[in-house]
């Protein structure tokens, strides 16, 4: 009885685990991706804006 | 006589051509000086953990030289860098500068600061293994960590009160403020 | 318990709508439609206390705004010192969870500091700042920042590291350091708009 709680248990520590690992992947890509492009077209903006001005 | 020569070589950077182009480039002045405000998450973010942490107030279980020693090598790159876009800052600005009450009350208090750091790092290094493993830190440091807390909250605010033309030398000062600021009798740049 | 509902996934089921939420969010005329509502919000924000004193004492504004840089200087200092700690690059010889747990309480002081002083700043300057796209680009930075710190970051770290995939812990540190700095540099480029 008490090994099937401990194995209950693990499993439930397994699943808990994965879902915290995965929800991390999910948010952290996100931000990754999205600081790469945010930052890429704020860096392109100026570039075209000193192009602008200087030639 | 000192405030003349200092406002002479202010006058004399003000005239080079790399102070105007600076000065009045948008992008290149904004991302110096957001460098340097930025870096401050680098440079004091890093001295305010080991201040903290003399107190006992952050990472108390983490040994006291710990921090001090693998935070040092960060905290001074961000100095560093502090320090240079600093230098850009004043080049590019350099008679309201130097003729700044803040800015001058900030440079005093950055070498007071210097001095403070030597002392603390003397004293933790002769004693540190006494209590290396304590919340918090004999008074003689907690008293050096404090000073350090307190001299670089000024610092940051005088750096802030640098933008406002309250003390300007064009604005007609009272004798005091012309002395503090350095103003020089019939100057035409400011 | 929502996440027990939503089953074993119910935490990553949340982070992919709130995400998706967001991007519809942003994207779409929802946010056009929020920020018309919200101007009666911020008008009413520079006629609070904070909004007269930021706006009539100069000085004060000015003493408020570099406590506001000072406790952005702890949390940066906070968030660096674990992420470099996750990362490896220092504190080794402690472990990750004491660097992280310990540092967290001291960002949780410095992030406290930062709202307060923050909303003190916005209602000095609120109508100004209300037009600015840049103030909202870092309150979405914000909020986003705060729901990852609090709901995937500390909870993943309270975990045995031994235990967590490390490709998972890097993604992690280094999105949380990204986050952070747009935060900041958003919020210096506030100062520069308008």
């Amino acid at each position: 009885m008490s090994e099937e709680i401990e194995q209950s248990d693990s499993g439930q520590d397994g699943d808990r685990l994965k879902d915290q690992q995965t929800a991390a992947v999910i948010a952290a890509s996100s931000f990754i991706i999205f600081s790469v492009v945010y930052w890429f077209f704020q860096i392109q903006s100026v570039r075209e804006l000193l192009e602008l001005a200087y030639g | 006589m000192l405030n003349e020569w200092v406002y002479n070589i202010a006058v004399w950077l003000d005239d080079t051509r790399w102070s105007t182009m600076l000065h009045e480039s948008y992008y290149m002045y904004n991302w110096v000086e957001s460098t340097h405000v930025l870096t401050l998450m680098l440079s004091l973010g890093m001295l305010f953990l080991i201040d903290l942490r003399m107190l006992g107030w952050a990472l108390p279980d983490v040994p006291a030289s710990k921090m001090a020693s693998r935070l040092n090598t960060p905290m001074l790159i961000g100095f560093t860098v502090m320090f240079i876009t600093g230098i850009l800052l004043f080049y590019a600005v350099p008679v309201r500068s130097a003729q700044s009450v803040w800015f001058r009350i900030k440079m005093v208090l950055l070498v007071a600061c210097a001095i403070n750091a030597y002392l603390f790092h003397k004293r933790m290094n002769e004693s540190v293994a006494s209590w290396d493993n304590e919340p918090r830190a004999p008074q003689r440091i907690r008293q050096g960590a404090i000073l350090s807390l307190v001299f670089w909250c000024i610092i940051v605010i005088c750096g802030r009160f640098i933008a406002y033309d309250w003390y300007d030398c064009n604005y007609g000062q009272t004798a005091f403020i012309e002395f503090m600021a350095g103003c020089v009798d019939g100057q035409e740049r400011f | 318990m929502p996440i027990s509902l939503l089953g074993p996934y119910g935490r990553s089921i949340i982070t992919a709508a709130v995400i998706a939420a967001m991007l519809a969010f942003t994207l779409s005329y929802a946010n056009e439609y929020a920020h018309g509502s919200l101007l009666g919000f911020f008008e009413w924000m520079e006629t609070t206390w904070f909004g007269i004193i930021g706006k009539t004492w100069g000085g004060v504004f000015a003493i408020i705004q570099a406590f506001h840089l000072l406790s952005m200087a702890v949390l940066g200092g906070t968030i660096l010192v674990s992420e470099f700690r996750v990362l490896g690059i220092f504190l080794n010889e402690i472990s990750p969870q004491t660097v992280v747990q310990r540092a967290h309480s001291t960002f949780v002081w410095a992030l406290v500091v930062v709202l307060f002083t923050g909303v003190f700043m916005a209602c000095g300057v609120a109508t100004k700042v209300y037009y600015l796209p840049v103030f909202w680009y870092k309150m979405l930075a914000l909020g986003a920042g705060m729901l990852f710190h609090f709901y995937i970051r500390m909870p993943l770290y309270s975990n045995d590291f031994s235990q967590l995939n490390p490709r998972v812990l890097q993604m992690t540190a280094i999105a949380s350091l990204l986050v952070w700095f747009l935060v900041a540099a958003t919020g210096r480029w506030i100062g520069f708009s308008g």
